[in-house]
């Protein structure tokens, strides 16, 4: 319950001071994660999943939410490789499901691969499949960010007289 | 002001008493946890500390195990919130949820294993006091009580009822008026003598919109102490004897 609290203190300040203030003035926000992390990171902690929810009704739904989704082996394989070591309550050590923490990882990451999965109708997240290259990745998100962004509008900006 | 005396159920008409208030924590069951929960509220000032250590006193005499919790006196959040209300960067939501983790950290770490163990709880101050506070600063009053739902519903909460008149004479002659507990952060009043009452106003009407919801025991805390500690241990008593005869019987003499 704390872990879950004190995520969303630290939420609810970002919000306040560095997402809604840009809103109001017309600019594009980038969250890397959202509440939706919160809600599979915090279910698959044993936290009630309508009281998740019900706690970040005060965050504002996003105009775009994208889903990177990866099988539970790319995952291990691409954290492994790059720092070799997993962090503890990235792999759920503090549920002591194992002590190993390369198994603690597969199995409590797992069950947030299952909750995302869930939220992904809940909340129209759109999935893309993070197995692919960058740039395929890329080229993907930039459709659908297009979608939602004029990009013609977004360039006359910088060319207003000041 | 009444003092609704009703020893004889066990839930004192308080059906969720040693419950959950909402959805409560899933992975801490606690059905049948032989501990009793007793909240004391009221506004700063009015006495709280005092009669809790002498119902302590009393309890511990008769034979009870007792802890006592206190609100932001967790040792995960103290230091934290401390250091968040000097730096003014707070607003009511983040004040409402580093409450909230402070109180969940407390709820797990000390309440309910006390309760698991069988002892008596003495809360000074329990979620009223956050309900009422954020209540005042205009958080929506639905979603407190949804975030609140983890908590555990108090077997008694004795509600020391006082008015701002007798509020301020007492906190004068004691410490003196501070910055938070005259609400100076709502920009009520300049001065601080008037932001006190303003906020302390709003407050005391705040807990009382709360007494029916939350059943509330309203003890007129502007008597003397003796006599408020009178009116406690009997209602204490009247709902603790009963219900200690079948698991304690060692307890009586």
């Amino acid at each position: 319950m704390t872990f879950s609290l004190l995520h969303a203190t630290d939420f609810a300040d970002r919000l306040l001071y560095k997402i809604v203030p840009p809103l109001k003035a017309g600019m594009i926000v980038l969250a890397d994660r959202y509440a939706y992390t919160a809600f599979a990171r915090d279910a698959t902690r044993g936290v009630d999943r309508q009281w998740v929810r019900e706690l970040y009704s005060f965050a504002v739904r996003p105009d775009l939410a994208l889903y990177f989704r990866v099988p539970i082996d790319v995952s291990v394989d691409r954290l492994l490789a790059r720092r070799m070591k997993l962090k503890f309550y990235e792999a759920g050590m503090d549920l002591g499901w194992s002590t190993n923490p390369v198994e603690s990882f597969r199995m409590f990451q797992g069950k947030v691969l299952d909750e995302y999965d869930q939220l992904v109708d809940e909340f129209g997240l759109e999935v893309v499949d993070a197995k692919g290259s960058i740039t395929e990745q890329q080229r993907y998100v930039r459709t659908l960010v297009a979608q939602h962004v004029r990009m013609s509008r977004m360039e006359t900006v910088d060319d207003e007289p000041v | 002001m009444t003092s609704p005396s009703d020893p004889a159920g066990g839930l004192n008409g308080n059906g969720l008493a040693g419950r959950y208030y909402g959805r409560g924590i899933p992975y801490l069951p606690i059905d049948g946890y032989p501990g009793k929960l007793i909240a004391i509220e009221g506004t700063d000032g009015v006495g709280r500390s005092t009669q809790i250590q002498l119902l302590r006193e009393w309890l511990e005499v008769k034979g009870y195990g007792v802890i006592e919790t206190g609100w932001t006196r967790s040792p995960l959040m103290q230091p934290t919130i401390e250091l968040a209300k000097s730096s003014n960067t707070l607003n009511k939501l983040t004040f409402v949820l580093l409450y909230a983790t402070d109180f969940a950290d407390r709820l797990e770490k000390e309440i309910i294993p006390a309760l698991k163990a069988g002892f008596v709880v003495l809360s000074d101050r329990y979620i009223f006091t956050a309900l009422a506070r954020a209540g005042v600063r205009g958080v929506d009053r639905q979603w407190l009580r949804n975030v609140y739902g983890f908590a555990i519903a108090p077997h008694l909460v004795f509600y020391l009822n006082v008015d701002v008149k007798t509020l301020i004479g007492r906190v004068l002659e004691s410490r003196g008026m501070d910055f938070w507990e005259s609400g100076m952060d709502l920009k009520l009043g300049d001065e601080i003598y008037d932001s006190f009452r303003a906020y302390q106003v709003k407050l005391l009407r705040e807990y009382q919109s709360m007494a029916d919801e939350f059943n509330f025991r309203v003890v007129d805390a502007r008597r003397p102490i003796d006599r408020i500690q009178d009116e406690l241990r009997r209602q204490v008593a009247a709902f603790l004897e009963p219900a200690e005869r079948p698991s304690e019987p060692a307890l009586i003499r």
